[in-house]
């Protein structure tokens, strides 16, 4: 495990993967303050109106803002919609 | 965002989650696998969102070991408009009666539309397809195809020389052709009878000109029965009657001399013939493709031979024709006779063949006075004969005399 936790790093680096991919960390693509999409969360944590926490690998990611609306739910993307105000990673 | 695409097609439903934390109720499903859009929390307590229709069967079992309130607030896309579509009764049912309208109005003849032909043939045309059931209301599924109307409407009006039967639709486009009876040039101005056949003069009706032969005279095709060249001044003065110009005439008369033929005719001894006994029965097919379903007539009639007939038709709705044939299939009985006859019925039969043949040849004017059998050779069961046949006819032919000027 020593020896994987190692290795990723440089495979990134110096082969140009993806590091979402290889990491496994989430990726996060924001269109303006309107729409936030993650990718490679590993679930849904809290949902309201002004707020979206995900469990990820690491820890979690939360999301405040206004007017939440999650336009799409599938088992590893979420596509949120609204007023995003904060992106905030809170380790575990 | 494609994965909800479509989803109007298969149908969705709105689901409002009530409990608490009603979004982690999305969570699990999104977590087996199923599709959430379009998730907003209402309030602490309840939380809506689509799903697939597919999917409401999964989350109903998801539900079971929760304590989530699970309630269907609108269902849309097309299951349910279809749904809402057929519990109108009239409305499904006008339906399916206009389509039904217009399925029986497109394999009905609307129209028979004959060109080419003057009115009187026309008239005999449109009678005549009557009696084969074709006029503009009948049902256009269990006629025959064009070609047999064609031939057998040759075959039934004389003065047709051919007919182009073409079926476009619902209408039937006939084109017809009359055959054009020559008739004979009458030779107008002065002229000569003049014989077509050699034989023997038997009665001679002359209305004008001057008779050159008489009864019982033998003539030779080309000699000149009547002439037209009246010369009055004969007796009176030979001098004055080298001048006087002749008087020419058109002869008129009829020639009626005996003349001989010779026919060659054979006849079996033997003969098989099929014969339909009037026995026979109607089933329907609908044909698609290699595959057809019968649809009235079923069992096979106990019939020893059978004559199959099929009438094949496709269905059409407007104007396009359906992969769908009705198929009309007559199954009649067959019988086959053997015919044996004697040497002296074959000569009989040889005879009135012979006679017909001449008949027919020579026109209904001439008279066959007597039939003689010269020959007769029975050869590998055929009887041959050579006949001998003594005809009276008018061989009387009109000639122009040529003036020389």
């Amino acid at each position: 495990m020593k020896w994987h936790k190692r290795f990723t790093p440089w495979l990134t680096k110096h082969l140009a993967l993806p590091s979402d991919v290889i990491l496994e960390l989430p990726r996060i693509t924001m269109i303006g303050q309107i729409h936030v999409y993650i990718e490679n969360h590993q679930g849904l944590v809290v949902y309201s109106e002004t707020e979206l926490k995900l469990k990820t690998n690491k820890g979690y990611i939360q999301i405040l803002g206004s007017s939440f609306v999650l336009k799409m739910m599938l088992p590893e993307e979420i596509l949120v919609e609204g007023t995003i105000d904060e992106v905030k990673f809170i380790p575990a | 965002m494609k994965q909800v695409q479509g989803s109007f097609l298969t149908g969705y439903v709105t689901i409002l989650v009530k409990g608490q934390m009603p979004e982690l109720f999305f969570q699990k499903c999104v977590k087996r696998g199923i599709l959430v859009w379009n998730v907003k929390k209402e309030s602490q307590t309840a939380c809506r969102g689509n799903v697939k229709l597919q999917d409401i069967k999964l989350i109903k079992e998801i539900k079971r070991g929760t304590d989530y309130k699970l309630s269907f607030v609108s269902k849309k896309g097309s299951p349910f408009l279809l749904k809402r579509f057929l519990q109108k009764r009239e409305l499904v049912t006008g339906l399916l009666l206009s389509i039904l309208l217009i399925f029986c109005l497109s394999n009905i003849i609307w129209d028979v539309k004959i060109t080419g032909v003057p009115k009187d043939i026309e008239k005999k045309i449109v009678k005549q397809l009557d009696a084969y059931g074709i006029h503009p209301g009948s049902w256009s599924l269990t006629l025959e195809p064009p070609s047999v109307i064609q031939q057998k409407l040759v075959n039934d009006i004389p003065e047709l020389l051919w007919v182009g039967v073409n079926k476009k639709g619902t209408t039937f486009f006939l084109e017809g052709v009359e055959k054009a009876i020559v008739k004979e040039k009458e030779v107008k101005g002065p002229r000569n009878l003049i014989a077509t056949k050699k034989g023997v003069i038997q009665n001679m009706f002359v209305s004008k000109g001057l008779s050159k032969v008489q009864v019982n005279d033998y003539v030779e095709p080309g000699d000149i029965l009547v002439s037209g060249k009246l010369n009055f001044a004969e007796n009176e003065n030979e001098e004055d009657s080298k001048k006087e110009k002749a008087k020419l005439v058109a002869a008129e008369g009829e020639v009626i001399a005996k003349t001989w033929y010779e026919v060659k005719v054979t006849v079996p001894l033997k003969a098989n013939f099929e014969m339909l006994t009037g026995n026979k029965e109607k089933k329907y097919y609908l044909r698609f493709g290699d595959f057809k379903l019968p649809i009235w007539g079923f069992g096979e009639p106990d019939y020893k031979r059978i004559q199959q007939e099929e009438n094949d038709n496709a269905i059409h709705f407007l104007k396009w024709k359906l992969p769908v044939h009705f198929v009309e299939s007559i199954l009649s009985e067959k019988q086959y006779e053997k015919l044996e006859r004697t040497k002296e019925e074959a000569i009989q039969i040889g005879l009135k063949q012979a006679e017909k043949e001449l008949q027919l040849r020579l026109g209904p004017e001439a008279k066959i006075i007597s039939q003689k059998v010269l020959h007769e050779t029975t050869e590998s069961g055929k009887v041959k004969l050579i006949l001998y046949n003594t005809v009276e006819e008018n061989i009387a032919k009109a000639e122009p005399i040529n003036q020389g000027d």
